[in-house]
């Protein structure tokens, strides 16, 4: 046999190729060009126009530059080049921005590998980084600090920061440096999702709008067996989410437990409480396994996409949901009705799930390789106007928008044709720098979105923090722990709900959590909350 | 490559009581077949090994602004912290039974398809077998998930409609973690089956027709001959490509099981290579994940090595 050897060299080396390719996968992206860092607070202090760079009014600098910029594209946008915003804000500044666009899908893969590799833009706008990664690359000298340009080249972000401390607080390190720039919402409606309910369908039924989770639960079940659509099959669905663990968030301040500090926290007495695996989080998801086994969620909550979740919206065919605003079913809006949060089982009735002012937290960074982080900070601060935000928002007075009372509101041309909104402007799909006030929202917040965000109101909570800034080291740790935790919390529970684990096993949950060092998790969030500004 | 290499370094071995000398005499002489290895030589030390030297971060707190050689040295911390986690017993069982799995069923089927396609006469017949076993390896991943998920899917999947058919109760096959493994590696087969079976195949019509003859005028059958002449002429190729599959035993389909992944399945579907690109790159924690890439090679390395001398002590076949 051993003669035939040869023979097989060629299928041999074909295999013996592909394993050596295969071996060398392991670690990629890590091309050392070093020595680029070093330079925290390189940017800081200079206190007149340097280069040209004026403090005010247009253009932003007299001679043309150029700033390469990463940035995310959503799937309902267009290319960046074509937006109307970037194409005058060019002619008014003076500042071309040329974008490297990287679609959502895969977005935190670049967005990383960017750094690791060291080939960095000039800004990252839209980025989504988050606390870890900003302080992370900031103290890597890869981020420069932003407190000093904001000081003196942004004046429309420092009025804001003046006039909401908790924007401050909720972006500054500890050390006292601000690495990235986040999307501001001072709309409060902007930082919630309403409870669509069907109106129509509790009509036909002749059901009044449910106000506990037990009157909920009814009218749920009423929906899922009176054939609402007519049609003859079952296909109704009582209530879907987002994909996942939203759901649990929605349901979770009827039974007592809010969403603090941006992570499963309550509050009480000034002491940090992680609330997972509790009483009341069992509670909860037995409520919702209920829901589920007997078919009044959505089945496929936990696996449809985005874009599935949002044309359920518009079929009609969907009793309840939760979403920020109606533009997703506009056509049907009529049936709809956005109401308050149920009372649970303990007499709770919270609506948990509202964001911070500061709402997309690292929404913009510049890099160490940008030679105008003068200009740059410019630039981005027009958009925390209200007229850069218009821009941004609206395009083009006349051919976009046109101005009633005082406020943007789409020109119906532009609406007629479907999906032309969400392309001309970079704020649809979410997570863009700029400021969001009730001057730029006719859109989003129409008068329909305004009484469901009423219904809410009596029953948000009083305070809302954001996550804290941990220092470097500390917000490793944060990380360490909480990579694992959150991914054992949201596994379990997704099969808590769909009863693929029992709850017998309730008990295994605490007790493995436990040793995952809650306990350690809780004591760092406690002691980054004894020192915020309250 | 590599055996090329190999053989070109093993045939000068029997003159090495010569030593350097005649080596290089040997090498002055056939210079032009050396330059010819030149290239691939260049090739494996500038793709393959030089980027071996960034594996030094998973030894260090890598800060990509710092670069790989400056990062501070930080010793065996982020292996501590793999061995401590959670998941780590999960992510090894998982992995390892995967593999095994899919060696213990999925290795022998080309084999089986590549005989059979050998016995068939009709020539159309078996080069149309041929062809229709190996397209889906065409298909990407992407698409082969896509067309799972439909297939499987509990309300309008076909599968489940047959089985609600006869009276059962449909499956949630893409969100059980008992059916993960029986899915991925059943795909798996599925898909390729027929390209691995092409190796066999060009194997067997190097069997000598001589064998058969004679086999066949002693009077043995068909499954005899295939048992006591196919088989025997192609162990040699079974043996290498056993040893070579074990070769990339800890490197799973990452993919096509991260294409495959919920939190529903994840208590058998979550591997090393998943874990280490959701931690890894999703989370930039590059350090940490270069601690467990090493050590996924490194448990790859020990059984590569083990099974080779396992198949140098009983066929006399190994890799080197």
């Amino acid at each position: 046999m051993r003669k035939q050897w040869g023979k097989y060299a060629l299928a041999t080396m074909i295999v013996t190729g592909l394993i050596a390719s295969g071996c060398s996968n392991g670690n990629s992206g890590d091309n050392g060009n070093g020595g680029n860092g070093g330079n925290p607070g390189g940017a800081n202090g200079s206190n007149s126009s340097e280069g040209g760079v004026k403090t005010d009014g247009f253009p932003i600098v007299e001679t043309p530059i150029t700033l390469k910029m990463f940035t995310r594209v959503a799937p309902v946008n267009g290319p960046f080049k074509d937006m109307p915003v970037f194409q005058d804000y060019e002619k008014l500044s003076n500042i071309k921005v040329e974008f490297i666009e990287t679609p959502t899908d895969g977005f935190a893969e670049k967005k990383n590998l960017l750094f690791a590799s060291n080939e960095l833009p000039d800004a990252i706008f839209r980025s989504g980084l988050s606390q870890l990664e900003s302080i992370r690359y900031g103290t890597a000298g890869q981020l420069i600090p932003l407190e000093g340009l904001i000081e003196e080249y942004a004046p429309n972000l420092k009025s804001l920061m003046e006039q909401y401390p908790e924007i401050r607080a909720g972006i500054t390190t500890p050390e006292g440096h601000i690495y990235a720039i986040p999307g501001i919402v001072t709309l409060g409606s902007a930082r919630t999702d309403k409870r669509w309910i069907n109106q129509s369908w509790l009509d036909k039924l002749g059901l009044n709008v449910p106000t506990t989770t037990d009157d909920l639960y009814n009218v749920l079940t009423a929906f899922r067996d009176s054939d609402m659509n007519g049609n003859g099959q079952a296909d109704e669905i009582p209530l879907t989410a987002r994909v996942g663990m939203p759901i649990v968030n929605q349901m979770a301040g009827a039974f007592g437990l809010d969403s603090q500090l941006g992570y499963n926290i309550n509050l009480e007495d000034d002491k940090v409480d992680i609330w997972s695996g509790n009483d009341r989080h069992k509670e909860l998801l037995m409520y919702l396994n209920k829901l589920y086994k007997e078919k009044l969620i959505d089945q496929e909550i936990f696996s449809h996409t985005e874009a599935q979740f949002l044309a359920k919206q518009g079929t009609g065919n969907t009793g309840y949901f939760f979403d920020q605003t109606n533009n997703n079913f506009l056509s049907i809006q009529d049936q709809y009705v956005g109401i308050a949060p149920p009372e649970g089982p303990h007499g709770d009735r919270l609506h948990s799930q509202i964001l911070p002012v500061p709402r997309d937290y690292g929404a913009f960074a510049i890099t160490s390789v940008n030679k105008h982080p003068e200009a740059t900070m410019r630039w981005i601060d027009y958009f925390y106007s209200d007229e850069g935000s218009t821009l941004l928002r609206f395009g083009r007075e006349g051919e976009h928008y046109e101005m009633k009372d005082g406020i943007p509101y789409y020109k119906e041309e532009l609406l007629a044709v479907a999906e032309a909104q969400a392309k001309i402007t970079p704020y649809a799909g979410g997570g863009a720098p700029h400021i969001i006030s009730d001057k730029v929202a006719s859109f989003i917040n129409p008068p329909q979105v305004q009484e469901a965000f009423e219904a809410l109101e009596p029953y948000l909570p009083e305070i809302r923090y954001a996550s804290p800034m941990f220092d470097e080291a500390t917000a490793q740790q944060v990380n360490i722990l909480r990579n694992d935790i959150d991914k054992y919390i949201e596994e379990q529970s997704t099969k808590f709900i769909v009863g693929a684990l029992s709850f017998d096993k309730w008990g295994e949950f605490q007790s493995t959590l436990e040793k995952m060092n809650v306990a350690e998790l809780e004591k760092l969030y406690q002691e980054a909350y004894d020192k915020m500004d309250k | 490559m590599n055996s090329m290499m190999e053989s070109a370094g093993a045939a000068p071995a029997p003159a090495r009581n010569k030593k350097g000398a005649g080596l290089l005499k040997k090498m002055a002489k056939r210079y032009d077949l050396y330059l010819m290895l030149l290239l691939p030589l260049a090739f494996y030390l500038i793709f393959h090994y030089g980027p071996l030297y960034g594996l030094q971060i998973a030894f260090k707190n890598f800060n990509p602004a710092k670069g790989i050689m400056d990062s501070p040295w930080v010793g065996f911390i982020h292996f501590e912290r793999f061995f401590d986690s959670y998941y780590f017993w999960r992510l090894l069982w998982n992995t390892l039974s995967i593999n095994l799995l899919s060696l213990l069923i999925a290795f022998p089927i080309p084999i089986l398809l590549a005989l059979i396609v050998n016995e068939i006469r009709s020539r159309t017949f078996s080069k149309l077998l041929q062809n229709i076993t190996y397209i889906p390896h065409f298909i990407s991943v992407v698409v082969i998930v896509g067309i799972l998920q439909a297939l499987l899917s509990p309300t309008a999947g076909p599968i489940n409609q047959m089985i609600e058919l006869f009276g059962g109760t449909p499956i949630r096959f893409m969100e059980s973690a008992g059916w993960f493994k029986p899915v991925y590696i059943g795909s798996n087969i599925w898909q390729s089956m027929g390209w691995q079976s092409i190796i066999y195949i060009a194997a067997l019509s190097g069997v000598n027709p001589q064998l058969y003859e004679a086999a066949k005028m002693d009077g043995a059958s068909r499954l005899r001959r295939i048992w006591h002449v196919s088989l025997p002429g192609i162990i040699p190729v079974i043996v290498i490509l056993l040893i070579l599959d074990v070769g990339h035993f800890m490197n799973v389909g990452f993919e096509k099981i991260l294409l495959m992944q919920n939190n529903l399945n994840l208590e058998s579907s979550d591997v090393i290579s998943t874990f280490v690109y959701t931690t890894g790159i999703l989370k930039g924690e590059y350090s940490y994940t270069a601690a467990i890439g090493l050590f996924n090679s490194v448990i790859n390395l020990i059984l590569l090595l083990l099974v080779n001398r396992f198949a140098r002590k009983t066929s006399e076949t190994s890799l080197w």
